[in-house]
């Protein structure tokens, strides 16, 4: 008789924000540190309002890494330009994979009812959707900005910190970032999941920010990208 | 209704379409019409999510030919009215900015570059400084301003309503789509905190009481029947922005006391020549950099000094020669050669400049 193999829980996640917010870069690297521990993940890029403009620069990048990339490639999109509001079919079935599965979804609330295309999504055990958060930007500066944000976003199951002001960013700008994510999430009942910051403040911040919440440390991707 | 959009000052992270919204709700715009074109649609989208909640209004036109004049028309009622656009959409608004040309008519217009002729790219070049500065059957009586960044986008959108209002010539805030798309830090403020006064705006139709008993009628025009009409109110308004202009001209140089070589380059291209020039002078490389702020009207005394006594001059822009022009046209005269890079609907990077710098060692 054949023993059944125990399945490991999959990592299923999906990464919603404001414009600008920095899902795309959390995504990214979320997906790369599973590939770390030597898992199957499987990144599908959902923007479906400026389709060929974000992870397609980086596609091959990225692929050369472990990761497996669904995102639209410039052969496959000749002619089309910023018309081509479409979704790759495969994405459509993308949670019918095996393995984890991370999903960098468009841009915006717009971007987020992308989500509802996938099938299974009602459905998934696994799947959570994590809003990225940045308080310097204006709209969502404030613990009450926040709150308004999140709630016009549809579902969202936790919040990620990933506040910084680029080249000009501090320890003091991360923490304060902290602090407002933190308390919004307890307002809005929602997983605190972690703060992100980039490398370079390794040394001073540590492990924890200071609200207690794990630090996961950025490479960055993005700027390789045209938007 | 909430109060201020900006209570003091701080510190913010953002795509430029952003801080265009932002700036236009800092400076008590009213109303936006406009209709979608990438790369500036999110100028549209984030002032229509935020201008409701600060009493504001936006109106969605069928065109940009009926947003470029629905702007005229807020602006004659009285509005601190704008509108932004690219490449088509800035040809389908250069007859309505005509008719504000002829008629001072303080609209505002953000234009985000992006590649021509025609629909071409929706990403960014420069290819629209000689239609912005003179589309339309004009003279060119507008002024229009060049970013460089996210900080001039805010700094010169607030601005652009307050030279249009004090001067009533239409005014043009002249980004592109690197500006529009690209994020990075800056500083918002409520302009009041700067010392900075909006402009009053001021109904051009529709005053009370009876023309020509109680006030001047008001009248309006863009049709002459006469062609000595037209010359006279032409070369009346052509004297008028010869008398503003060195008000109103602004530039930026560097390293040009003992410059041999002097780059000449606006917008964001600008912030690549600066960049080269920066590390071109640490190898002790006698390079300049000078950058009209003000493309119209144009700083070109300065330009023409400046030319007089260098030994080169290198125009560097992403458009096949629009700055190049207004530079020959402003500096005719001087006999310095001028060496050029056209990287048309391309960007520039520094390294690409301190290339060319080198050719002219």
């Amino acid at each position: 008789m054949r023993k059944i193999q125990p399945k490991s829980e999959p990592v299923i996640e999906g990464y919603v924000g404001e414009y600008a917010s920095g899902k795309s870069e959390n995504a990214v690297n979320r997906a790369l540190s599973l590939v770390k521990q030597g898992r199957k993940v499987t990144l599908a890029d959902l923007d479906i309002v400026e389709p060929f403009y974000t992870l397609r620069p980086i596609k091959s990048e990225l692929e050369s890494l472990g990761l497996n990339v669904l995102a639209w490639e410039t052969k496959d999109t000749f002619g089309l330009g910023e018309a081509g509001t479409l979704l790759r079919p495969e994405i459509r079935w993308v949670l019918k994979r095996d393995g984890d599965i991370i999903l960098d979804i468009g841009y915006g609330v717009e971007g987020a009812k992308t989500l509802n295309l996938l099938e299974g999504v009602k459905d998934n055990p696994y799947l959570k959707i994590i809003a990225v958060i940045n308080i310097s930007r204006p709209l969502t500066h404030t613990v009450d900005d926040i709150v308004e944000y999140v709630a016009s976003l549809g579902r969202v199951d936790a919040l990620l910190n990933n506040t910084h002001l680029g080249e000009e960013t501090t320890v003091q700008v991360i923490q304060e970032g902290a602090k407002v994510v933190s308390e919004a999430a307890k307002r809005l009942g929602l997983e605190m999941i972690c703060t992100s910051a980039e490398e370079r403040f390794k040394p001073e911040l540590g492990d924890k920010d200071i609200m207690g919440n794990p630090i996961k440390y950025l490479r960055r991707f993005m700027p390789q990208t045209f938007w | 209704m909430a109060e201020k959009p900006i209570v003091g000052e701080r510190k913010a992270f953002m795509t430029g379409n952003e801080v265009t919204a932002w700036a236009a709700l800092a400076a008590g715009a009213d109303i936006m019409y406009g209709y979608p074109i990438t790369p500036q649609t999110e100028i549209m989208q984030y002032w229509a999510r935020m201008a409701p909640k600060f009493g504001k209004t936006f109106l969605q036109t069928e065109d940009e030919i009926s947003a470029g004049f629905a702007t005229v028309g807020g602006v004659l009622a009285g509005k601190r009215a704008f509108t932004a656009t690219a490449g088509p959409g800035n040809t389908l608004m250069q007859e309505a900015m005509s008719m504000a040309e002829m008629m001072r008519i303080p609209t505002v217009m953000i234009v985000c570059q992006r590649g021509g002729p025609s629909t071409a790219t929706v990403i960014y070049s420069q290819q629209e400084v000689t239609m912005t500065c003179f589309g339309g059957n004009g003279e060119g009586f507008r002024i229009v301003y060049s970013p460089s960044g996210h900080q001039d986008v805010f700094d010169y959108t607030i601005k652009a309503f307050n030279t249009a209002w004090k001067y009533r010539f239409p005014t043009f805030v002249l980004s592109d789509g690197y500006q529009a798309k690209m994020r990075e830090s800056l500083t918002i403020y409520d302009p009041e905190i700067r010392g900075i006064k909006m402009v009053p705006t001021e109904a051009y139709v529709g005053k009370p009481g009876t023309p020509g008993v109680d006030r001047e009628p008001s009248l309006f025009r863009n049709t002459y029947n006469m062609e000595e009409e037209l010359y006279e109110v032409l070369m009346n308004i052509k004297q008028e922005y010869d008398r503003v202009a060195p008000e109103i001209v602004e530039y930026k140089e560097m390293y040009t006391e003992d410059a041999e070589i002097v780059v000449v380059a606006h917008g964001v291209v600008s912030r690549a020549v600066e960049g080269a020039v920066t590390a071109l002078r640490e190898k002790g490389i006698k390079v300049g950099f000078f950058r009209p702020i003000t493309l119209r009207p144009f700083p070109g005394q300065q330009l023409k000094e400046l030319a007089g006594r260098v030994k080169q001059l290198l125009v560097v822009e992403s458009a096949l020669g629009q700055l190049d022009k207004l530079v020959k046209q402003e500096i005719y005269g001087v006999t310095t050669p001028i060496a050029n890079y056209f990287r048309p609907g391309e960007g520039i990077t520094v390294e690409e400049v301190i290339e060319q710098v080198h050719k002219l060692v």
